[in-house]
This record gives C-alpha cells, sequence and structure tokens, in this order.
C-alpha cells in the first residue's frame, strides 16, 4: 500500500502538472509564458467580459442538463442490457462512440436542419444539450455496465424471493450498489460535455455559445492568459462546490 | 435539486431561442475582430440590439452555412470563401443605396477581385502572412528560401495550413501562390518534403509564444498574429518575402436566409466609417480596407510596416484565391503526402 | 421483466435512433454521392469515395493511427491501474480523490494542450530545470515527435481509464485479498491471481473508452506531434472542413468505424464469453 501511495502521488502530479502551470501563468504580468510578476489583470477581463460569462453559464447549464438525462437514461439502458443481451443496441452505442467528431457534428446539423424546416424550429441550447445526451450515452453505459458485470445478481433475486417487485428490487438493491458507478460516469459525461468543441459549434445556434467555443476561437489569434484565467476559476469554482458536498456528504 | 435547476434552465434556453420581438442583429465574425465600443455604438444610434458570436475559422462557416439556417445574419468569411458562398446561392445581394459609405473604401478595394462590382460582399479588413524571425540570431531573411538553408533547421515552423505551406514553396519556384497546374503542385511538393527535415512543426497562432521565448527563430505567420507582439520583442522581425506572399481580405456578407436585411445592411454601413474602423484596427492591429483610417491611427500604428506594407512590398502581395475542385483536390492529396512523408 | 427491461431501454432507443442513427444515415448517404464544387454532395452515386480509401497512401495512415491509438491505450491502462487500486482503497476519501482525477480535466482542452506545450518545449520548465540541474546540457527534443503525441493522448484519456477501473475495483470484496494473504500468498500474485481477472470488465472497459477517442483524435498529433504527421482523425476532420470533400470524410469514417468495430468483436470473441456489452 505504501509503494502504491507513493505512485499515486506521482500520478497525481502527472495529472495536476498542466493545471498548475496555466493557474501560474493566469496571475503572470505577462501576456506570455514569460514570468513578469504577479498581477490580476486577466481576471480583471475575464470577469469583465459579458461574453465569457454568458459562455461559461451555457457551458455550465449544458453540461448540467446532459449529464442528469445522459446518467439517467444510460443507467437504466445498461441494468436492461445487463439483464439480457441486446447485440444490435450494444452495436448502436458502440458506433456513437466511433463516431468521429466531425461526422456526428455535421449528421446531426443536417439532420437538424431538415427536421427544423418541417417544424420551423432554430438551432439553439436544446440542439446542443439533446447533441451532448446523445454522445454522452455511451461513455455512462459502458462504465455502468462494468460495475453491473462485477455484481453478484443473487442479490436481486433474493428480494424478488421476499415479495419486492421488479421496479422495487433495482430500486432497493441494485441501484444503491450502482452508485459508484453512476457517480463514475456522471463526472466523465460532465467531463466530456463541458469540454466538447467540435460538435457544439456546429449545432450550436446563436445563443448558445459555450465556453469552449470561445476559447477555439479566441485561441485561434493567439493565446491569451485570460483563457488561463477563467480556466482557473472555473477548477476552483467546481473543486471547492466537491469539496463541499463531500463535507456535507460525511456528515 | 441541482437536476430541477437545470431542467428550467434548459426550458428557459428553449423559450429564448425563439423570441424575436425586439429588432436585433445575429453578428457572425471571427474572435476580437472589432473594437471594444463598436458594438455598443452602432446598438446606440440604431436601437438594434446585436449578438455577435465568434467562430473559430471559415471554413467552420461554410460548413455552417452550408447546410441551412443557422440564424446569423451578417457574418465574415474569408475572400476565397465568397465565391462558395456565393456559388451556393447562400448570398444575399447587397443593396448599395443603403450602403452610402461604399465611398470610404480605399482604391485597392473599390474592386476586389473576388467580388468586382462588390454585388455580395464589403471587404472589412486585411491582413497577410510572411516570415517572423529573429534577426540577432538569423541575420537579415528576405525570402523564403531563406527558410531551406540550414541555418534555421530544428527551429523553424510553417502554417499548418496546406495554402500557406504549398503557396509558399509555388512562388520558391518562381510560380503563382494560387496555381492549379498538376506539375507546378507536384514541384511545390517536393519542395515542402525537401523542407520537412528542416521544419521543427507546423503552426499557426500557437507558435507564436515559442518565437517570443527563442525556441523558434523562423515562423511563417499571419501579420495580425504578429502585430500585438512586436514591440515587446525587440529581436523579431518581419518580412514580407522577396518571392511573394499572400494576403487576405475578411469581407462582411449578408446571409439570404436572413429575414434582417434592412438591419444587416445598416450594420455594414456603420462599419464603413473611418472613425468606426480606425477604432477596429487599433484594437485588433489588422490592416484597415478603408481611406481615411491611417491619419486616425495612433502614431505608433501609423507607420507600422505589419499594418500598412511600403508599396513596393505590397505591389508583391497576391490575393488568395478560391481552388477549382480538381485543383482543391490535387492540392488536398498531395498536402496529407506532404504530411505522412 | 420484459416489461420493465423495454421501458427502461425505450428512451435510449429513442434518443439514439433520432438523434444519432437517423443522422449517420444522412452521412452514409452522402459517402455514396460525389464532392460538390464547394463542399456538401450533388448527385452522381458512385462508390469512388469507398475505393480511394484502398490507397496505400491512406492505409498506412490508417495503421499508423491503430498504431499510436494502441500504445496510448496500453500505457493509460499501466498507468492507470494502480492509480484506480489506490482510489479503491482509499476508503472514505474515494470520492474525493476519483474527483481530483477529474479536476484537471474542466479547464478547456486547448488549454491544457498549451500547457503541456509550455512544459515540453525547449524553454520550457522541463527542460529549464534539466539544464539547470546540469543533467543536460542541450535542451531534450520532448515536444513534436510520436512521444509528445502519445503523452498528449495519454494524458487526455487516463481519467476514460481510471473511472471504470474504479467502478469494477471498488466492488472488489478486500476480504478476498486478505484471505489471498491470510493463505500466505504475497501481494503481487495475489494481485495478478485475484485482482486482475476480477475487473477484466472494467479493463474491457477503460480499454474501449480509450482506444476509440485515441483513434479518431485530432488536435493532440496536430499541437503536441507539431502537424508532422498526419493521424486518421486530422484526415477526416480536413475533408469537412479545408478540403470540402465530404463524401470522401463520410467514406473514410465508415471504413475507419467498421474497421473499428471488426476489432472489438474479435477482441468480444476472444475474451471468453465476456462480452462487451
Amino acid at each position: 500500500m505504501r509503494l502504491l501511495s507513493i505512485y499515486a502521488v506521482l500520478a497525481y502530479a502527472f495529472l495536476h502538472l498542466p493545471l498548475l502551470v496555466l493557474t501560474v501563468f493566469s496571475f503572470n504580468h505577462s501576456r506570455f509564458t514569460q514570468w513578469e510578476g504577479l498581477s490580476l489583470r486577466w481576471y480583471t477581463q475575464a470577469f469583465a467580459d459579458p461574453a465569457l460569462r454568458e459562455a461559461t453559464l451555457n457551458s455550465l447549464l449544458i453540461g448540467g442538463a446532459a449529464t442528469a438525462l445522459a446518467t439517467a437514461l444510460g443507467t437504466l439502458c445498461a441494468y436492461a442490457l445487463w439483464k439480457k443481451k441486446s447485440p444490435l443496441f450494444a452495436g448502436a452505442l458502440y458506433l456513437s462512440l466511433m463516431t468521429p467528431e466531425i461526422v456526428t457534428g455535421v449528421a446531426l446539423l443536417a439532420f437538424y436542419q431538415w427536421l427544423f424546416h418541417l417544424l420551423d424550429l432554430q438551432l439553439g441550447m436544446f440542439t446542443v444539450i439533446l447533441a451532448h445526451v446523445s454522445f454522452c450515452l455511451a461513455y455512462v453505459v459502458i462504465v455502468v455496465i462494468a460495475r453491473l458485470r462485477t455484481m453478484d445478481a443473487t442479490l436481486e433475486e433474493a428480494a424478488l424471493d421476499l415479495g419486492a417487485n421488479e421496479l422495487q428490487a433495482f430500486y432497493k438493491v441494485t441501484l444503491p450498489q450502482l452508485l459508484p458507478a453512476i457517480i463514475s460516469a456522471a463526472l466523465l459525461a460532465f467531463t466530456i460535455s463541458f469540454d466538447d468543441f467540435v460538435i457544439t459549434s456546429l449545432v450550436a445556434g446563436v445563443d448558445s455559445e459555450t465556453l469552449p467555443m470561445v476559447m477555439y476561437a479566441t485561441a485561434r489569434r493567439g493565446v491569451s492568459p485570460v483563457l488561463n484565467a477563467v480556466s482557473t476559476v472555473i477548477v476552483l469554482g467546481l473543486g471547492g462546490l466537491i469539496l463541499l458536498s463531500e463535507r456535507l456528504q460525511t456528515k | 435539486m441541482h437536476r430541477r435547476t437545470f431542467f428550467f434552465g434548459g426550458l428557459a434556453g428553449l423559450a429564448g431561442c425563439r423570441r424575436s420581438s425586439q429588432p436585433r442583429l445575429n453578428v457572425y465574425n471571427w474572435s476580437n475582430y472589432i473594437g471594444p465600443n463598436t458594438v455598443a455604438e452602432f446598438e446606440r444610434q440604431t436601437g438594434i440590439r446585436v449578438r455577435y458570436g465568434i467562430f473559430e475559422s471559415s471554413d467552420e462557416l461554410l460548413a455552417k452555412a452550408l447546410t441551412g439556417n443557422c440564424g446569423w445574419d451578417v457574418v465574415f468569411p474569408t475572400n476565397h470563401h465568397v465565391a462558395p458562398l456565393r456559388d451556393y446561392n447562400l448570398l444575399a445581394p447587397l443593396d448599395h443605396s443603403r450602403l452610402p459609405n461604399l465611398q470610404n473604401l480605399a482604391s485597392d478595394f473599390r474592386a476586389p477581385e473576388w467580388d468586382p462590382q462588390l454585388q455580395h460582399s464589403v471587404p472589412y479588413m486585411s491582413t497577410s502572412a510572411g516570415i517572423v524571425y529573429d534577426r540577432r540570431q538569423l541575420g537579415t531573411l528576405s525570402r523564403w528560401a531563406d527558410l531551406w538553408e540550414a541555418k534555421v533547421e530544428g527551429r523553424m515552423t510553417m502554417l499548418d495550413a496546406q495554402d500557406d505551406v504549398l503557396g509558399a514553396c509555388l512562388v520558391k519556384l518562381g510560380h503563382s501562390w494560387n496555381s492549379t497546374a498538376e506539375s507546378e503542385l507536384r514541384a511545390a511538393q517536393r519542395e515542402a518534403i525537401r523542407q520537412k527535415p528542416l521544419l521543427r512543426a507546423y503552426l499557426n497562432a500557437e507558435v507564436r509564444d515559442q518565437v517570443v521565448a527563442g525556441d523558434v527563430l523562423a515562423a511563417q505567420m499571419w501579420t495580425t498574429t504578429m502585430l500585438p507582439v512586436m514591440a515587446s520583442a525587440p529581436q523579431l522581425d518581419f518580412v514580407y518575402p522577396a518571392e511573394g506572399f499572400v494576403r487576405y481580405a475578411e469581407s462582411a456578407v449578408v446571409l439570404r436566409e436572413s429575414p434582417r436585411q434592412e438591419a444587416a445592411h445598416r450594420f455594414i454601413n456603420f462599419l464603413l466609417q473611418p472613425e468606426i474602423a480606425a477604432a477596429c484596427v487599433a484594437a485588433e492591429k489588422t490592416g484597415p480596407v478603408l481611406a481615411g483610417v491611417r491619419e486616425l491611427l495612433p502614431s505608433e500604428l501609423r507607420d507600422h510596416p505589419l499594418l500598412f506594407p511600403a508599396p513596393q512590398d505590397l505591389a508583391r502581395g497576391v490575393w488568395l484565391r478560391t481552388m477549382p475542385p480538381s485543383a482543391q483536390r490535387l492540392r488536398d492529396r498531395l498536402w496529407t503526402e506532404i504530411k505522412s512523408a | 421483466m420484459k416489461r420493465l427491461r423495454l421501458a427502461f431501454l425505450a428512451p435510449s432507443a429513442l434518443l439514439l435512433a433520432t438523434l444519432f442513427l437517423a443522422p449517420l444515415v444522412i452521412v452514409a448517404v452522402y459517402s455514396l454521392e460525389s464532392r460538390g464544387a464547394y463542399g456538401g454532395v450533388t448527385p452522381p452515386f458512385t462508390l469512388e469515395s469507398y475505393s480511394r480509401i484502398l490507397d496505400p497512401l491512406y492505409l498506412k495512415i490508417l495503421w499508423r493511427s491503430f498504431w499510436v491509438a494502441g500504445v496510448s491505450t496500453l500505457l493509460c491502462l499501466l498507468l492507470g491501474f494502480p492509480l484506480a487500486l489506490f482510489i479503491s482503497r482509499s476508503g472514505p476519501r474515494r470520492g474525493l480523490y476519483l474527483q481530483l482525477v477529474m479536476l484537471p480535466f474542466w479547464t478547456s482542452f486547448l488549454i491544457r494542450t498549451y500547457a503541456w506545450m509550455f512544459l515540453l518545449r525547449d524553454t520550457g520548465l522541463i527542460n529549464t530545470a534539466l539544464l539547470a540541474t546540469g543533467l543536460i546540457s542541450e535542451p531534450l527534443p520532448l515536444l513534436y515527435n510520436d512521444f509528445a503525441v502519445i503523452l498528449g493522448l495519454v494524458y487526455g484519456f487516463l481519467p476514460f481509464m481510471v473511472l471504470p477501473l474504479y467502478t469494477t475495483l471498488e466492488k472488489l470484496d478486500p476480504a478476498l485479498l486478505e484471505a489471498a494473504a491470510d493463505l500466505g500468498a504475497p501481494p503481487w500474485p495475489a494481485l495478478a491471481r485475484v485482482t486482475l481477472p476480477l475487473c477484466r470488465p472494467g479493463i474491457l472497459a477503460g480499454s474501449i473508452l480509450v482506444f476509440i477517442p485515441c483513434l479518431g483524435a485530432y488536435l493532440t498529433p496536430d499541437l503536441m506531434g507539431g502537424g508532422k504527421s498526419i493521424m486518421i482523425g486530422t484526415l477526416v476532420q480536413n475533408q469537412f472542413t479545408t478540403s470540402r470533400d465530404w463524401p470522401f470524410g463520410a467514406a473514410l469514417s465508415f471504413s475507419l468505424m467498421a474497421l473499428t468495430l471488426g476489432l472489438l468483436y474479435i477482441v468480444s470473441k476472444r475474451s471468453r464469453g465476456e462480452d462487451l456489452l
């Protein structure tokens, strides 16, 4: 276990090194990656930018909604597939994982446009959320089903023998055991959704610009430390939320 | 609790995308390609609310516009994308009677080769690409051919864009930047492959930091990307290569699907005022297309060679052209071969 | 049971059918049409886009992509397994440690990649530190090569390996290992004999979640690899943007998907009844 702990420290260092770098540079006075002294100018700029603020809110909203939906649907789907295999369904899920992003994006865009032509709708927040749910679904199912595979089916059978109906057995027996997998899946889904650029930029409408869209567009003309500042604020904000919820849970 | 908030938030967003009571205009442009107060000033003068969105590349814009209604009214493609958009019937014809400020265009931009009558597009800003390099380490560079010299080995980058790399190779060989001839393009491809061992990487704006820090001594780069940092990096120099270089013009167009043609014209006409353009140029360090802008700029920009190349330099510049499909296909193929070599 | 199962599957099925399969059919049709002059597609139906893929140029790119994705997946597994093991054995802190894995990934991919470029370049943190300590006299070429591409992919997709591994490891009964220890099994063989086989589903799931996105990656090879070589993800991306050859882009991605699906099928046959889904 000690060896493992040492390894874990190294692994976390590897994972957090870039985070550290961008945090440090977000406080750098210079526009470049040369240290010129502490400054909050990038934070001032970031907070003064309404487009960045709006894009961040949009991203959080889209990420939250897509995560909630994809996790709920994906968990149910994983359970059903665990009960009885469906090669067709599994194939479709894997296919959704394998489709290059640009193809998913172009396909969805063409589909939306065709549909909207009939329905007189426009691209917007909901088109992005639906797109995100559809590409997060496979990730959720795969993570949850991996956990189900290690589970003992007899527990649920026992519950059924004791008079629970199937829904109760799922809800009271299986679901609690799935919780770690559901949390993992939700984390994964949120991360993927929050960071997606290619598909989002294609299916986004006029009022649904997301943070990655702003970041890619800005970086196109030379990266600015403002983006580091935004990233730092988000990581600290979400990290703080997690710590808080962790505290509340353990109490 | 969270889930509920998100859900209602989502519904609000859904409702928002169908609301269109106030007069508004949706403008889609490159990031930071406008003065800090330009949009606010337009809103104040006209009462039209502007939604100013930014795109990552003109290619993305084209792909999006091709599939149908994307909701934007005024967009800013690069000049070589004007013809494809027009040929696919995606652009609204411009009504010149609503654009009196067209008279402010500099003579270079009154009849541009991609749209001589300005039927569908109005130039907005112009840029070019050349070589940025470290004069202290490399001495003076003046030609693309210098990027094939041993002294830049491992410390030189080219743009990660096929038009730019093939174009530089073409003019180095004495051909046209926009060549469509197979033999010339193949020769250019061999030239690019010959250069590859000297190359550190194919990079776009990402390389700027490394040029300033001194990792990279010479880079093919856009003027707009370099200009804001030239003052703080005195070792750097920018050259418009002797063999020729490429120019781009970002152009304002109105999408045919736009239900707000009137407001779109007003916005374009608004941008065609020298004071407004000067504010955009000063903020974004991109070349103006209007006459009378230069005089309005702060002194350090008024004579900056990256904004206003000397006439003898400018004479070597050619506008990037739209490639006919067959040449485009050959170029794609050659570019893939260069990358896999 | 049947009714419940159908009710559980129905929403996902509806979602997949409308938002994934139906759009995919559109692109499938694209792949059979001809290239529009400046993008999009035009009528004559043809198989030309598919036959073009058999060109050695593209086959080489495909092969390279599979190779890079494979190496990255293997490294993710090697690096991710001990981390997942550590997290699963951390008692009440598990949740926190897990979220610490994800934390860096809530910044933008682009910003993280720029941070890596700063770390790895000649005047970057790592080379500066090594030069200062006198361990090296010339900066190491850490950026713009295959090493950098694989590092970028491993970094980017490590969480995709750790999460499913953790979810299966977490389930393992520590009593099992204790029992093995009581029976005199030293910890390493116990790991190999007891833990590894029991978390096979997690290994499989993680490997798939890493391998497939690695295969389609396009920005990491461009930025970390300095665009000096091309992977299939970039090739596909180019067809829909700069090259404006949608049929070829569509045909390329369908071929890629067919190959990957075939590979998955073989793996699932080989994995002794351990179906992937």
